[in-house]
């Protein structure tokens, strides 16, 4: 059973697709990252899940039924609060506008803002907050009513290394009661708290599956050489026909029948007299694969390295 | 309506912190003060300035009561309303495009509660400010012209804190159907220019807001005038309902066009 379902999702501004009948499901206390280039229409999708936008055509479907506001959190990519109030104020806010009775409200905002680390800092003016401090904030707004769908626009791109490990972390803590769907474009971070992926390209849906699957989709192993000489790696690239890809004295050549294993690529080297400084299995990183699906730039020897 | 307790205690608590129910209404008793003190001291003023030709007869015309009131009301009109107007016409649209909207559009929160806090505050700092503004004036006049009578002075504030309703809910309608320079730029046409037509060629008819708060000042002295006084209070109100119901119809519909 699945808590969120969207289905054949469009939106059209104009003539312009921005979502192109996107099709996905949920399944409760799951992580879901979104990846997408810029303009890729993660935001656009976000949107149209919490009701913002209303979608060309297609819909949203929430496991309940009935109004999807009530079940949702919801953080932007760049929270905006009013500055005017403090912390705990906008939270209790914010859960109040939820349907949390006021004294509940209270009670939970101080839990939240102390659990994302604001314990301190409740009674101070949104104003005077940093950048990750703010982002603190939106997760709590996000959580302080207990949704059962956490929608995240890019929690990390705008932090540094050491709030988006902590963010991570938070997420990672949240997962277990609740169920997220969050965009973002850093890779590297999605790997630590992601159940699906799903690609997004040009408004349409090109990938999706864990990330260990994609990865061994898209990881085009190959063998990496590294010659001592120039004309060496030439006449061993030579030899092996169109396979191999010389690089300066690197060569690179596919993992495929003729040379399976490590071990007969080592048997064939060691029978040639050839100077060797190097030789490795290697696969595509995280961020190539990034650009390989989202096809910017071709997944070549050189890239891979 | 639990929505509405929360957001109009948010809306409260911005105006109060940005201290607009200090300075508006400061506003509003500095133009309320200074034309009785001015025209009574214009005499004294004009010798101690000097220069004045020899011989020169100063024909400083008899006021009464009423023609203060009429002359502070023509600066609430002419000033304070427009004062009102700038600060509030962005009340809605400023929320969409800075982004602060987001946050509470995606909760359930209804657009009648949305607008109706929007608009009971906006309209909460104007009549207060009107009120002290007529405070003022009715003091110094009364001090310094001649005493007004509780029920005339007591029509005239009404009259025109209806005439401050119609403006608030005009301008949060506004800004909730345009962007602020938009919803400004119509406002203003709308509001001050609006009295300037309706005094040029108003003749022709004698039920328009903009007779309002004239209305409200002359019945002092001519009873004459009720038949069209509630006339036109009864389009006035017409009016307000006219731009609520437009206003939350304009905050449901541009719902999307918040930032993200």
């Amino acid at each position: 059973m699945s808590l969120l379902k969207v289905e054949a999702l469009t939106k059209k501004f104009g003539s312009k697709v921005s979502v192109d009948a996107l099709s996905f499901a949920l399944q409760p206390n799951t992580a879901t990252a979104l990846i997408g280039p810029n303009g890729a229409g993660k935001t656009t999708t976000m949107s149209m899940i919490c009701g913002l936008l209303e979608p060309s055509s297609g819909k949203v479907t929430l496991a309940d039924g009935g109004d999807i506001r009530k079940h949702i959190g919801f953080l932007p990519q760049y929270p905006k609060f009013y500055s005017w109030l403090s912390a705990l104020e906008y939270v209790e806010m914010t859960a109040r506008l939820s349907g949390i009775s006021a004294r509940e409200a209270k009670k939970r905002s101080e839990e939240v803002l102390t659990y994302v680390g604001l314990g301190k800092d409740m009674k101070r003016l949104t104003s005077t907050f940093s950048g990750g401090m703010k982002q603190r904030l939106g997760i709590a707004q996000a959580i302080v009513h207990k949704p059962q769908l956490l929608l995240l626009d890019e929690p990390v791109s705008a932090l540094d290394p050491i709030g988006r490990a902590e963010v991570m972390e938070l997420l990672k803590e949240l997962q277990r009661e609740t169920t997220i769907l969050y965009s973002t474009h850093i890779l590297h971070d999605a790997e630590k708290v992601t159940d699906q992926v799903l690609f997004m390209k040009e408004g349409r849906l090109v990938e999706e599956g864990t990330l260990q699957e994609i990865q061994q989709r898209y990881a085009n192993p190959r063998y990496s050489i590294e010659f001592v000489h120039e004309a060496e790696a030439e006449a061993f690239a030579q030899s092996l026909a169109e396979h191999a890809v010389r690089e300066g004295s690197n060569v690179s050549l596919p993992i495929d029948e003729q040379l399976p294993t490590m071990n007969a690529l080592m048997a064939l080297l060691s029978s040639s007299r050839y100077e060797i400084i190097k030789v490795e299995r290697e696969s595509a990183s995280l961020d190539q694969i990034f650009m390989k699906v989202a096809g910017v730039g071709e997944f070549t020897a050189s890239t891979a390295r | 309506m639990n929505s509405l307790q929360v957001l109009l205690v948010k809306e409260f608590r911005e105006s109060w912190r940005s201290f607009k129910f200090i300075w508006i209404p400061l506003v509003f008793i500095l133009l309320g003060v200074s034309d009785p003190v001015m025209n009574y001291f214009m005499e004294d003023i004009l010798k101690a300035v000097g220069n004045m030709p020899e011989g020169f007869q100063m024909m400083m015309p008899e006021l009464q009561p009423l023609d203060l009131l009429m002359a502070s009301t023509g600066q609430f009109q002419l000033i304070g309303v427009i004062v009102l107007i700038a600060v509030f016409v962005g009340t809605i649209s400023r929320d969409r495009s800075s982004g602060t909207a987001t946050l509470i559009y995606i909760r359930p929160v209804s657009a009648v509660s949305l607008f109706m806090s929007k608009w009971i505050v906006a309209a909460l700092v104007a009549i207060l400010s009107a009120v002290l503004g007529y405070a003022g004036s009715l003091y110094y006049t009364s001090v310094l012209y001649g005493s007004v009578s509780f029920k005339d002075a007591l029509i005239m504030i009404v009259t025109y804190a209806v005439w401050l309703l119609f403006v608030m809910a005009l301008t949060v309608a506004l800004s909730a159907a345009f962007s602020t320079g938009l919803a400004a730029t119509i406002a203003i046409i709308v509001i001050p220019i609006g009295g300037m037509i309706d005094s040029i060629i108003g003749s022709f008819w004698n039920a328009s807001p903009w007779k309002l708060v004239n209305y409200g000042v002359l019945l002092g002295s001519d009873t004459a005038l009720y038949d069209d006084y509630w006339k036109t209070l009864a389009v006035t109100f017409c009016l307000i309902i006219i731009c609520l119901v437009t206003g939350v119809w304009a905050t449901r519909y541009n719902r999307s066009r918040t930032k993200v």
